[in-house]
This record gives C-alpha cells, sequence and structure tokens, in this order.
C-alpha cells in the first residue's frame, strides 16, 4: 500500500513543477538553516563537556569587596589551590592556569631566531588530572614536576620539531630562559575554552615556588570528589580566607570570598568576567534558535499554504477515489505519502548542500561545525525525527482537509476553496511578520554598527599601529621613537599600557580632605608622547612633559606624582577644572597632584559609559607603542619601520596591529548577530516570496477565466494586477503592522545594552516594510502579467 | 464600418498549416445585424474574436472606421475595444464573486465613469431587464436566463456601437432564447451593430444578414 502511495505521489510531484520547485527549495533552504544553526549552538553547548568528570569540575570566581561596593572577577591569588587541597576534604584535585597573554606574549627560540607566542600559560602539576586530555608523548606524572619543563601540543610540536614524538627532549628558550620539552598533549578542542599552544610548568614561576594570597591573577580550577556538595565547600572556603586573611581584612577594610562555577557554564557564563577565549552571549545563542525554528517554520507554512490552496485542483482526484471505495484514511495516507516524499528528499538534498557549504560555513561562523554528529545514530535518529516531524506537521493538515472532501460535491467540483482560507491568510500574514520583523531586526543592529564606526571616540584610530613592547626594551625606546621619527614613517609614536580602545586597570582614588568618599577610578600609565600621538584632547592644564615624575619615580623620591583627570573623573569629583587643577589628591595610593584635565574618549567599549580615567606617566606599566603613520601608502612605511625596529631591538620580532581593526573586533559578536540576521533575514524573505509565489500562482489560475472577463471587459495591467493583489496586499499590510510592533520592541531591546546608541528614527521600518512590499508586489506583478497575457479567446472557450 | 481584407488564421502544425479562416473579405455597415453560421469549428468564434479585438494573431487587414487596427497603438486599440464593443457568451462569463449589480458596473469601471452616472446607467437598464430585485443577488443564484440577462446588461452598460454575442443562447432553452433575440431585436432597432455566432437557424430570422461559415471560408452571405 505504502509502495502504491509513494508511487502515485511521486507522480503527482513530478507533474506539478512549479508547486513541487517551490516547496522542495522553501523546505531546503529552511533545513540547511535549521542544520547550521543547530549544530552552531550544539557547538557552543557543548563547551568543556569532553573532560571525563565534567560535571565534577568547578572554577573559582572571586568576589572582592571594599567600601560598600563589590567586584566579581575569574582570577584568584595562587595560594588558593594548594590550601583547598590541603584542608578541605572535598576536593578531589584541583589545579592553576596562569594565561601569561593577560600581560604580554613570549618569545620563543628554537637556536634560529626568535618567534613570537600569544598561548602560552603557565598551569601546575596537576592539570592533567583535572582536563584529562590526551597525552601523545612523555609521562603524564612528571610533566609539569618541575620548574623549566614545557608541554606542547600536537600541532606547535609538528610546526616547531616536525612531529610529537620528535619534540620530547628538546629544549627550547622563552624570553631567553630554558626549557626541556616534556611531553605533548593534543590540541585543545574548539569546544574548550582553555586555547594554549605552550604548557609551563608553574614551578617555574616566583608564585608557584611560594604560593601567595596576592596577586590575584591566575585561574584556579578543582575537581570535587563524587557526591560532594559544593555548597560546603564553599562555606568551609570562607571559614579558611577569614582563618588566613582576617587580619588582614580588618586592618585593610577589604576582604574578599570565593564562588565555585561549573566549568560547563564558563563559556555560557557572564561575559563581563575575563576569559581564556572570548566566551557566547547565551542570549545570541536563544535569538539563533529562535531564528532557525521561525526558518523551519516558514518552510512548512509554504507547503500547508500551497497543499491546501492546490487542493481545488485535487478535488475530482479525491471524488473519484473516495467513488472508487477509499476510506478516508487511505486518502490520508495518501496525502502524508506525498509531503514525506517531499520532506525526505529536501533533507537528503539539504545534507548535500550543507556538505558543499560547510567550509564556507565555518570560514563565516568561525567555528568548525561538529558536521559528522549528524552521521552519528543519534543523529539519524534526531535527523529522521525532524524529517517525521516536518512531514506530518506539513502534511497534517492539507490531508485532512483533501480527505475530509463529500465525493459527489468534489467530483462536481464544487468546493469552494474558502475552506482553510482563515487558515491560509494567517500563515501569510505570519510568514510576513517574520520576514519583516527579521529584517527591520538586521538594519537596527547594523545601524548601531554602523554608528559605533563612525562615532567620535574622542582619539585618532585611523593609521595608527601598535607594536608590541616589553619592559625589557625600556633602554632603547627612545632611540626607536627617533628612528620612526627621523626615517619619517611616524607622525609621533608614544607608549601605554593598553590600545586607548580597552583600557582595563582598575585603581581607587581619594580626594582627601573632608566630605567625599574614595572611588574607583580607571588608570592609563603612559609616557609622554602617547596623548598627542592619539589626538587626545587637553581642555585645561597642562599635558605631560619628559621632566614630569613618572609614578615609580614619585614614589621613590616621595613627591607628588603628576596626573591628567578625563572628563568623568571630574564630574565625579564635582569640581571644574579651575578648582581640579593644582589639587593634591590620593591616586592608587600615591600623593598626586591634578596637573590637566582632557576629555572625554572611551576607553572601554560602547556597551558602557565612559567613565573616570587617570593617566600618568609609568614607561614599566608599558605594553604597547603606538605609533600614529606619516601619510602615504602603507607599505613602504611599513617596511621602513621594520628596518627602524631590526637596527634597535634585532633579537625582537616586529608584529605589529592597526587600531581600528582592534577596534572592529570589540564588536565580533555584534557584528556576528548582524551578520547572522543579515543572512537569514534575506533567507525569510526568499522562502515567504516563494510561498507567495506560489499561492498567487493558484490564486491567477483559480481567476483566469475571471481576469478573461475583465479583459474583455476593459481591464487593464494595473486592473487585473489589482485584483490579483489586494487581498495578499492587505494580509501583508497587517504582517506590516506587527512586525513594526515587534520591531519597536526589539530595538529597544537590542540598544538598551549600549551607553551609546544610535537614533535609529523610522528609517529601518520604512525601508524593511518596503523593500518587502515592493518584492511582493513584483512577484504577484510578475504572475498576474503572465495571466493578463493570455488571450481571452483562449481562456473562456467554451467547454 | 468594419471591413475584412484577405484574413487569414492558421496554426502551424508539423507539417502544414492548419487554417481556421481562409480568405475571408467582409465589410459591415453600422447598424447591420449579423448572423454567422455553420457547423462546429467552421471558425465562427474565431472570426468574432477577430471582429472584438480579442485576437490579433492572424494575417489580412482589419479596418474599423478609418482605421486600419493594424497600425494602431496598443493604447489606441485598447481604448477602441473599451469604448465601441460589447460582449456576451454562451456561458455567460459573470464574475462568480461579484453581485449582478457589481457584474454590470464592472465595465463602466474601467471606463472610469462617475459614480452618480454608473448608478443612473445600472439603474436603468436593471429597470429594461425587470431585474432591480435581484441585483444583490450572485450569478449561482439565477437561472441561465437570468444569467445572459445579466451578461447583455454588462455588455451594454457602455453603450457600445457594436455588440459582438457568441451562441448567447446557446445553454438556454426555448422561451428563454426567444427573449434574448427579442432583446437584441430591440436593440437592433435602436441603431447597435448586432454580430452574433449560432447554431440555430431561427435566431438568424431576427437579424438583417446571414452569413454561412464552412471549413473556415465564407460559402454563402444572404441579406434577409
Amino acid at each position: 500500500m505504502w509502495k502504491n502511495y509513494f508511487k502515485i505521489s511521486f507522480r503527482n510531484l513530478q507533474k506539478r513543477k512549479l508547486y513541487t520547485a517551490i516547496n522542495l527549495l522553501g523546505l531546503v533552504i529552511a533545513l540547511v538553516s535549521f542544520l547550521a544553526i543547530a549544530l552552531y549552538i550544539y557547538h557552543e553547548w557543548s563547551y568543556d563537556r569532553m573532560y571525563t568528570d565534567h560535571s565534577r569540575i568547578y572554577r573559582f570566581n572571586q568576589e572582592f569587596k571594599f567600601g560598600g561596593e563589590a567586584q566579581l572577577a575569574s582570577m584568584t591569588p595562587s595560594s588558593l589551590i594548594p590550601t583547598i587541597l590541603d584542608e578541605i576534604p572535598e576536593a578531589e584535585t584541583g589545579t592553576l592556569v596562569f594565561d601569561l597573554s593577560i600581560f604580554s606574549s613570549v618569545l620563543v627560540d628554537l637556536g634560529q631566531g626568535s618567534q613570537e607566542e600569544k598561548k602560552f600559560a603557565f598551569v601546575d602539576e596537576r592539570f592533567l588530572e583535572v582536563f584529562d586530555f590526551q597525552v601523545l608523548a612523555g609521562q603524564k606524572e612528571r610533566m609539569f614536576s618541575e620548574p623549566n619543563l614545557i608541554v606542547l601540543t600536537e600541532s606547535t610540536a609538528n610546526r616547531l620539531f616536525g612531529s610529537p614524538q620528535n619534540a620530547e627532549g628538546k629544549s627550547l628558550k622563552v624570553d631567553g630562559k630554558d626549557y626541556l620539552v616534556s611531553g605533548v598533549i593534543v590540541d585543545f578542542p574548539s569546544n574548550s575554552h582553555l586555547d594554549f599552544d605552550f604548557l609551563a610548568s608553574f614551578k617555574t614561576h616566583r608564585h608557584g615556588k611560594e604560593p601567595a594570597w596576592s596577586p590575584s591573577n591566575y585561574y584556579s580550577y578543582v575537581k570535587l570528589r563524587e557526591g560532594a556538595d559544593p555548597g560546603a565547600l564553599e562555606a568551609k572556603l570562607d571559614q579558611l580566607v577569614l582563618k588566613y586573611l582576617g587580619a588582614e581584612f580588618q586592618e585593610n577594610g577589604f576582604s574578599f570570598s570565593f564562588f565555585l562555577l561549573p566549568v560547563t557554564k564558563i563559556h555560557l557564563g557572564d561575559q563581563s568576567l575575563s576569559s581564556i577565549k572570548p566566551g557566547t552571549n547565551i542570549k545570541y545563542l536563544y535569538i539563533f534558535g529562535l531564528v532557525a525554528i521561525l526558518l523551519l517554520a516558514i518552510g512548512i507554512i509554504n507547503y500547508v499554504n500551497l497543499a491546501t490552496a492546490e487542493s481545488t485542483e485535487r478535488n475530482k482526484e479525491v471524488g473519484l477515489r473516495k467513488s472508487l471505495g477509499a476510506g478516508r484514511a487511505q486518502l490520508f495516507g495518501q496525502f502524508i505519502s506525498e509531503s514525506l516524499l517531499l520532506t525526505i528528499s529536501a533533507a537528503l538534498l539539504s545534507l548535500l548542500v550543507l556538505g558543499l557549504l560547510f567550509p564556507e560555513l565555518n570560514k563565516l561562523i568561525g567555528v568548525p561545525l561538529p558536521l559528522d554528529l549528524v552521521f552519528t545514530p543519534v543523529g539519524i535518529v534526531l535527523l529522521l525525527g525532524l524529517v517525521l516531524g516536518v512531514g506530518v506537521l506539513a502534511g497534517f493538515y492539507p490531508a485532512v482537509v483533501l480527505s475530509g472532501m463529500e465525493p459527489i460535491q468534489a467530483l462536481a467540483n464544487q468546493i469552494k476553496v474558502g475552506g482553510g482560507a482563515w487558515l491560509r491568510k494567517t500563515l501569510v500574514v505570519f510568514q510576513f511578520f517574520v520576514s519583516m520583523g527579521l529584517l527591520i531586526a538586521t538594519l537596527v543592529v547594523n545601524q548601531q554598527l554602523q554608528y559605533m564606526q563612525q562615532v567620535n571616540l574622542g582619539y585618532e584610530k585611523d593609521r595608527v599601529i601598535a607594536l608590541n613592547y616589553h619592559y625589557s626594551m625600556r633602554n632603547s625606546i627612545e632611540t626607536l621613537k627617533q628612528e620612526f621619527s627621523r626615517s619619517g614613517a611616524a607622525q609621533s609614536s608614544g607608549i601605554a599600557s593598553s590600545l586607548p580602545i580597552h583600557i582595563k586597570a582598575g585603581y581607587s582614588i581619594f580626594p582627601g580632605g573632608d566630605a567625599q568618599k574614595e572611588f574607583a577610578i580607571t588608570g592609563y600609565a603612559v609616557d609622554q608622547d602617547a596623548l598627542p600621538t592619539l589626538g587626545i584632547n587637553l581642555i585645561s592644564g597642562k599635558g605631560f612633559v619628559e621632566t614630569d615624575y613618572s609614578r615609580g619615580k614619585a614614589f621613590q623620591d616621595s613627591v607628588e606624582m603628576p596626573i591628567l583627570l578625563n572628563e568623568s573623573a571630574l564630574k565625579e569629583l564635582a569640581w571644574t577644572p579651575e578648582e581640579a587643577i593644582g589639587r593634591k589628591i590620593n591616586f592608587a595610593g600615591s600623593p598626586s597632584v591634578i596637573q590637566g584635565i582632557v576629555s572625554n574618549f572611551y576607553f572601554n567599549s560602547l556597551h558602557h559609559e565612559v567613565g573616570p580615567l587617570a593617566i600618568f606617566l609609568e614607561q614599566d606599566e608599558a605594553n604597547t607603542i603606538l605609533v600614529k603613520l606619516s601619510e602615504g601608502d602603507l607599505n613602504p612605511l611599513l617596511a621602513s619601520m621594520e628596518a627602524s625596529w631590526k637596527k634597535v631591538y634585532p633579537d625582537r620580532p616586529f608584529a605589529f596591529q592597526f587600531v581600528d581593526q582592534a577596534y572592529q573586533q570589540l564588536y565580533q559578536s555584534e557584528q556576528n548577530v548582524g551578520l547572522v540576521f543579515g543572512i537569514f533575514s534575506s533567507i525569510s524573505v526568499l522562502v515567504a516570496l516563494m510561498g507567495l509565489l506560489g499561492l498567487v500562482s493558484y490564486v491567477a489560475l483559480r481567476r483566469t477565466r475571471e481576469i478573461g472577463i475583465r479583459k474583455v471587459l476593459g481591464a487593464t495591467e494595473a486592473n487585473v494586477f489589482w485584483v490579483l493583489a489586494k487581498d495578499f496586499l492587505k494580509l501583508l499590510g497587517l504582517s506590516a503592522v506587527l512586525a513594526i510592533v515587534f520591531g519597536i520592541w526589539f530595538s529597544k531591546a537590542w540598544l538598551e545594552s549600549f551607553a551609546n546608541q544610535a537614533s535609529v528614527g523610522w528609517s529601518p521600518y520604512i525601508l524593511s516594510v518596503a523593500i518587502v512590499l515592493v518584492l511582493a508586489a513584483v512577484t504577484i506583478g510578475y504572475r498576474g502579467w503572465k495571466v493578463y497575457r493570455l488571450k481571452p479567446s483562449q481562456t473562456l472557450k467554451t467547454e | 464600418m468594419i471591413e475584412l481584407k484577405n484574413i487569414d488564421k492558421f496554426i502551424e502544425s508539423r507539417f502544414q498549416r492548419i487554417f481556421i479562416l481562409k480568405g475571408i473579405n467582409l465589410q459591415i455597415q453600422e447598424g447591420e445585424f449579423l448572423t454567422l453560421m455553420g457547423p462546429s469549428g467552421a471558425g465562427k468564434s474565431t472570426l468574432l474574436n477577430i471582429l472584438g479585438l480579442l485576437d490579433e494573431d492572424y494575417a489580412g487587414d482589419y479596418v474599423f472606421g478609418t482605421q486600419n487596427i493594424r497600425q494602431m497603438k496598443e493604447k489606441d486599440r485598447s481604448n477602441l475595444h473599451k469604448s465601441e464593443f460589447g460582449y456576451i457568451f454562451q456561458a455567460y462569463h459573470l464574475i462568480d464573486e461579484l453581485t449582478v449589480y457589481e457584474n454590470i458596473e464592472t465595465p463602466l469601471l474601467y471606463r472610469k465613469v462617475s459614480s452618480a452616472e454608473r448608478k443612473s446607467i445600472i439603474a436603468d437598464l436593471m429597470d429594461r431587464f425587470n431585474m432591480v430585485a435581484k441585483k444583490d443577488l450572485f450569478p449561482a443564484q439565477l437561472s441561465g436566463g437570468q444569467q445572459q440577462l445579466v451578461g447583455i446588461a454588462r455588455a451594454i452598460a457602455g453603450r457600445p456601437r457594436v455588440l459582438l454575442a457568441d451562441e448567447p443562447t446557446g445553454n438556454l432553452h426555448s422561451a428563454q432564447a426567444k427573449e434574448i433575440m427579442e432583446i437584441f431585436q430591440e436593440l437592433h432597432r435602436e441603431g447597435t451593430t448586432i454580430i452574433q455566432a449560432t447554431h440555430a437557424r431561427e435566431n438568424a430570422d431576427y437579424g438583417t444578414r446571414l452569413i454561412n461559415l464552412v471549413d473556415g471560408r465564407i460559402e454563402t452571405d444572404e441579406k434577409i
């Protein structure tokens, strides 16, 4: 019986090519999008689930409390893990990871010149007990047991030594220090929050030998015993911290405590905490998931709409089959098998398309999609479930309508298409609501992104490059800067603690005197040339000159250190510039004097308002050399700079980044959202239009005779178009209203997370609605024109 | 008023041309009531379609008044078609979704007749055909004869000079057919040029001229 069903279904689909093509294409597009998004979501969800005991592994977060303010951080002191392992029985084991890249990159030297490496970490000897990565060479127990041992990942070993086996036992220099390669482990998988090329033994590090409760620069992980309660560990830890540090807390008026975060929640957790690898905002995963489901719904709706609209065509077939004795169940089977056949074909096709698009998709999304998951037993079962679900969902309603027709009426072709019209209308409204809504969302997102590119940041980011600075370079840095200017490559250059796009270092400031209390302030360490290089505007007082005291020197000589404040800091202090200049205050524990005021500039992402900022002189805290390039072609300028660099620092690699590019990377995740919206909103518009084309085609077919009559009565193209378009445009109008309501809500919700918002205005709404309406009108017009061209002498032939 | 010169209409088949009309020369004066007769497939409908500007795919010349149809611009042809011709069909071809009133109104809408004028024209026609009570009914609620009356009312609403009728009584029984033909006679008396195609010899008696078509040629052409 089913064989017969499928055979007949196949013929039916073959016969109605436009109908089949629209349905198939719509379903393929929807399924490809759905699968791609589902795999992406799976990849993000699967983070850190590959360790054997991942459910028992936690990372510590630390909460600082001072002066009534609390701050959460993901980095902890080096004493934490040793103390816990000694004194808390719930902990089975634990490890510490020191991601060196938060401070600087390293220079790795195999004897043939050094190269810069960024993914370098120190880990303690229990690292592999917690994260059981596969060992390819070396002895697991001894990999980190001594100082100056280093473990490479597989691809690093291949890159440097040709093979893992070859790497073991070799030595290499890191920042001039000798290390012995004690082993090789597999590469960190793309869905691990750990991402390093080099792991050195923490015993090499000062705090590896003597753990301390300060500074808090280290990620700490603990693996609990089976059945242990993380709450109990936290409680015991609070007691321990009090035991060791209670006196110090009392004395200094601050305190801190620790919390456990499951390792599987690091990637999708709090994005404000620093992490080894940028995490993903779980909000975006929900949005993407919703988009995937909506796209699938649009594909299914196309099928339901076309199949019910088409039911008039099939009245006769149904009537005939019924008069030949077909039961309702059999007819139902017939129609369901048609939709199943279509969905199965679509699923196979979409796997093919997904396979072909795979490399492009990976590039686009930036993570390797686990496509092979589809072909595991679970994947196949899920896919089959999806296919059956879609097939039945799409086929159910049309099958009910078609199989429920009365035979006599069906034969006489007297059934009006009116049945199910309300459903079809609702579905059309929904489809276009979704596509217009997504389009509006796309435009709003992109408007904000564009705004962020164009907004005046308060400093110069075009044609400014940043070079790596290491404190060991301090003796010759002035020579390098002069060399840059002398060669004409740079207009000016200066060194600073970080790029201006993201200044993180937190300090506190205490105005002294009577009323005002201490508040938190961001600090920016520079030399005297950095601010002019960045074009940061001094609005009052004096900038830095070479003879001004640096922080270190001021401390040494016990004099006040000169600082500059920004407008926000001034506002916080409630002083006018005149009142502020020359005032003595306490900054970062040192007596300081306010020497000048600079305009506010955005030293953090635009998600935040410009906070208070203090700028001070200190070369030893610098990490970057900022260079404002001269006019002219980039390549010769860069080549000349490299030559100067090699002259001054022959041993250090010349590596640079453009500040404007670094700025853009700050908004990578927002740009991804913009891109995803862009792609999927276009897809949804396309699929909805295909459905519309199909529907209009059926309406046109049904009304061919009527249009013929109207033409005989003198109707023009425009009249005919209106006859066909009127009903659809009404529905689309309703969709537009709903989409605008959604859009207003969305833009409010999306822009809320930015302290600096683009003014969106009405253009995204008008543009989106206009685009969809015009495309819909073109679709209808195209079909209408085809009907209009038919000769009435043919369409009105009497049978 | 109408002159056809050497009209050919054919279908290209694989090996030969199949002629539907061949060498038709015909002059029709204003005010004539002309009947086209002939067996099925003789080309009556085709000739009617060509006359009514519904079919432009033929060889030969068609002169309406002083204008050669072939040399007219699309727009002028469409205007001529709108203003000068009314059509009546065997299957009535009313629009199912529109009421009697709206069906009659449609051609007036396309002629951009003002609302007040439309109302008065339609009121007159309803009155004339005794359909006032039926104005809000849909075609499916009417008998065949009544539907054809609506068809005629619609065809003459725009006051065309030429009325084309293809088997106007083909779907009707004889009493209804008689009623329709009497209306035609009356319209003829008022000066409308009528061209009808029919199978029924008795219908021809209402007219002034009878043309017999056989295999796409004019076989006889006589005054009645």
